[in-house]
């Protein structure tokens, strides 16, 4: 580890996206977490956003003022959990 | 498309307490879950439950997920593992079993999901060996393998308590606890209970940074100041292989959110919950919910909120109905409001406590404080200490329990109702027989004879740990601190089993330490 | 390091069985029945794979299935959850760098 990214927080556990590269996009005006999301890819990994939303909310909510209320409760889409693609289809995979 | 009666998504605590009350009614239930095993955080849970008796308070968690399954297989209910539920939208359900999909369509849906742990983000919050505190909890308890040697606990709930002792039980050392408030979040007791282990609680703290190549080999705490901003210059460095989090859960309502149901924000909840009325109504109809995906609390009352959605579901169902639902729903109800009763019923009267008060007592240290102990109303007279074997009972703080009352074969012990009461000790009647001894949840009693011999007193307390000393070694004494004070001499290790594994070890002390002396340290033969 | 003997849920029992499974070519012995993470813990394995932008380790996190930071290729299928993936004899382990890759895709 080299001393510059030693004292790197990782919000986005699934895509490597540190707190500094949050705060950047929100300072950009990418300002909720779809937003975010379509920008830095936070929540688009494999555990599809279980683990960061939270902490990316927190975020928000403290660069922008908003309450957390309003910053969190994005969309939930089907599936809500890891599932091969295959399974749609019936498929055996 | 497969047609159920009822849907019942989770076979945690609420899920399966509401298929089995729904199932008891008549209902035909067919349960999902989307693990291997059965029983939701339940089989992890290995202390006694505090709550009533007769509601199995003083029972170990696993051995009520135990009973739970073997009542759902009596009631024929079908519990569909390996299932996860992907989709819902009012009625139907959409389950992935081995790799396919499968469409149910149910009469009515009781959602019980649950809750998830919430992550902490610091510097090498990602290394390997910094891990959730239920993750930790779930390889000790049900894997069977020890994380690391030397833990960190991050968040002084329930959880991160409950999860620091059982660490110990396994084998590791906890060489400390930290959370960010002033004061212990979760019950007193079992913050006393790691305290006497010897456990550092480093309350105004946070974690700062973890350290370590490819994995965690330190960690480094800085303490807050009164608006949570970190004070330079007082970074502790702790030498440890496993960070755990325990900062709290939040509600998995997104099956619910999904469905349509109407939504509220409660940050005292977790988050995002799904309103509901107290039958456990969602604003959709035929959609009841219960557990931690309502509002994150604790397992016993998952359980009653599980019964009363099932009995709430059966009457939707039309299989009970008018007074005989509503008193079924009554009796639940009222003893629902009785386990959330108490000191830790109402949070927002907590927190005005904490800002006014002093830093002393269990909230604050882990301990009991001297006042604490003197207006305990289960701490006996010294008139009466002086007389012979009596049970000194160091509850302090009002929380849903009463075995104790249940199991003194002299009725000397009265916790009566509310069940958030302090156990009251009618000293004369106890004869210091220490059935409460391992009875207690909360292993907040000992009993105490100062006429033992001329200068030593016997102390008998409870202990879970391995290895069990022998009678006649001497071993190190310790206080409700957990430090070594004096030396004492085992004289009988009782392993009862009604205690299940909780033994009773009484120790002949110097009779000046009998009011200090409140477990042994661990391992520690002279 | 396996919990052998505990003081509520007891001693794990003598006749349990073992597998034996080849984590980057080391062969490991485990319970049958234990997830893969676990076995890997067992022996001391802390670091399950490395991530693909920044090429940081990971391990387990949330021990249950959903964090998916305990992904590995196991028998050549790449993102399998060792925390909620039993291991098996002969069962082939290797860490994972980024997303992986299907070297083998097991079909029947």
């Amino acid at each position: 580890m080299t001393e510059t990214n030693k004292k790197e927080v990782i919000i986005c556990r699934c895509e490597d996206v540190s707190e500094v590269e949050i705060k950047q996009a929100i300072e950009e005006g990418f300002t909720t977490i779809n937003a975010i999301k379509k920008r830095l890819r936070t929540g688009m990994g494999l555990c599809q956003g279980r683990t960061c939303q939270k902490l990316v909310a927190r975020i928000i909510a403290q660069e922008t003022g908003k309450s957390m209320e309003e910053i969190l409760l994005p969309t939930t889409r089907p599936p809500v959990r890891p599932i091969i693609m295959g399974a749609f289809e019936g498929e055996d995979q | 498309m497969n047609k159920v009666e009822l849907a019942v998504i989770g076979a945690g605590p609420a899920g399966l307490a509401a298929a089995i009350e729904a199932a008891q009614l008549g209902v035909k239930v067919v349960v999902f879950d989307e693990n291997a095993q059965p029983g939701g955080q339940l089989f992890k849970q290995i202390h006694k439950f505090f709550g009533s008796r007769e509601h199995r308070a003083g029972t170990r968690g696993f051995r009520i997920g135990q009973e739970l399954l073997a009542q759902t297989e009596e009631l024929g209910v079908k519990v569909n593992l390996g299932s996860t539920v992907f989709g819902l939208d009012k009625r139907n359900l959409w389950v992935l079993k081995e790799g396919k999909t499968e469409v149910y369509q149910a009469d009515a849906v009781i959602v019980a999901a649950g809750a998830s742990e919430n992550a902490l983000a610091f510097p090498g919050s990602t290394l390997p060996g910094v891990m959730t505190a239920g993750a930790a909890q779930t390889f000790i308890n049900l894997h069977r393998v020890l994380p690391g040697k030397k833990v960190l606990m991050v968040g002084s709930g329930n959880v991160g308590l409950i999860v620091s002792y059982q660490l110990m039980q396994a084998g590791a050392e906890v060489v400390g606890l930290v959370e960010a408030a002033p004061s212990i979040g979760g019950y007193g007791v079992h913050a006393a209970k790691i305290k006497r282990a010897g456990v550092p609680l480093f309350l105004g703290h946070t974690i700062a940074e973890a350290i370590g190549e490819h994995q965690v080999e330190s960690a480094v705490l800085t303490k807050l100041n009164e608006s949570f901003q970190p004070i330079p210059g007082s970074e502790i460095t702790l030498e440890v292989d496993t960070i755990c989090i325990a900062v709290g859960l939040t509600p998995m309502m997104e099956l619910a959110r999904m469905a349509g149901a109407e939504l509220k924000y409660v940050p005292k909840l977790g988050g995002h919950v799904p309103v509901n009325n107290d039958n456990m109504e969602t604003s959709i109809t035929g959609m009841f919910v219960a557990g931690d995906v309502c509002g994150v609390e604790e397992a016993s009352s998952a359980m009653e909120e599980g019964r009363l959605a099932g009995v709430t579901a059966a009457e939707y169902l039309k299989h009970i109905a008018g007074k005989a639902a509503a008193d079924r729903k009554a009796l639940i109800r009222e003893q629902l409001s009785a386990i959330r009763n108490g000191t830790f019923g109402n949070k927002e009267h907590l927190k005005d406590k904490v800002k006014e008060e002093n830093t002393l007592g269990l909230r604050f240290s882990g301990t009991p404080s001297k006042d604490e102990l003197d207006s305990c109303p289960g701490v006996p007279s010294e008139g009466r200490l002086a007389k012979g074997p009596v049970a000194v009972i160091e509850c302090v703080q009002e929380i849903p329990c009463n075995p104790c009352e249940q199991v003194c074969p002299k009725g000397a012990i009265k916790v009566g109702k509310p069940i958030t009461s302090l156990p009251q000790l009618t000293e004369n009647a106890c004869n210091g027989c220490a059935s409460c001894v391992t009875a207690c949840p909360g292993l907040a009693i000992v009993t105490v004879d100062r006429t033992y011999d001329e200068n030593k007193a016997l102390v008998t307390f409870p202990y879970e740990y391995l290895p069990l000393p022998e009678t006649g070694a001497t071993v190190h004494a310790v206080n409700r601190q957990g430090e070594r004070i004096c030396y004492g001499q085992v004289v009988k290790v009782r392993n009862n089993k009604k205690a299940d594994g909780t033994v009773a070890i009484s120790l002949a002390v110097p009779e000046e330490y009998a009011m200090e002396v409140r477990s042994m340290a661990k391992g520690g033969t002279k | 390091m396996n919990i052998l003997d505990h003081p509520i849920l007891g001693e794990v029992e003598a006749a349990k069985r073992k597998v034996t499974l080849f984590v980057n070519g080391r062969s490991i012995e485990a319970y049958e029945g234990q997830p893969i993470a676990a076995a890997l813990m067992a022996v001391g394995i802390k670091s399950f794979r490395q991530t693909a932008r920044k090429q940081q380790d990971r391990g387990i996190f949330c021990g249950i299935g959903r964090c998916t930071d305990c992904m590995m290729t196991v028998n050549g299928e790449p993102n399998v959850r060792t925390c909620v993936t039993s291991v098996a004899e002969g069962m082939v382990v290797e860490t994972q760098i980024g997303l992986g890759s299907w070297r083998e895709i097991p079909h029947e």
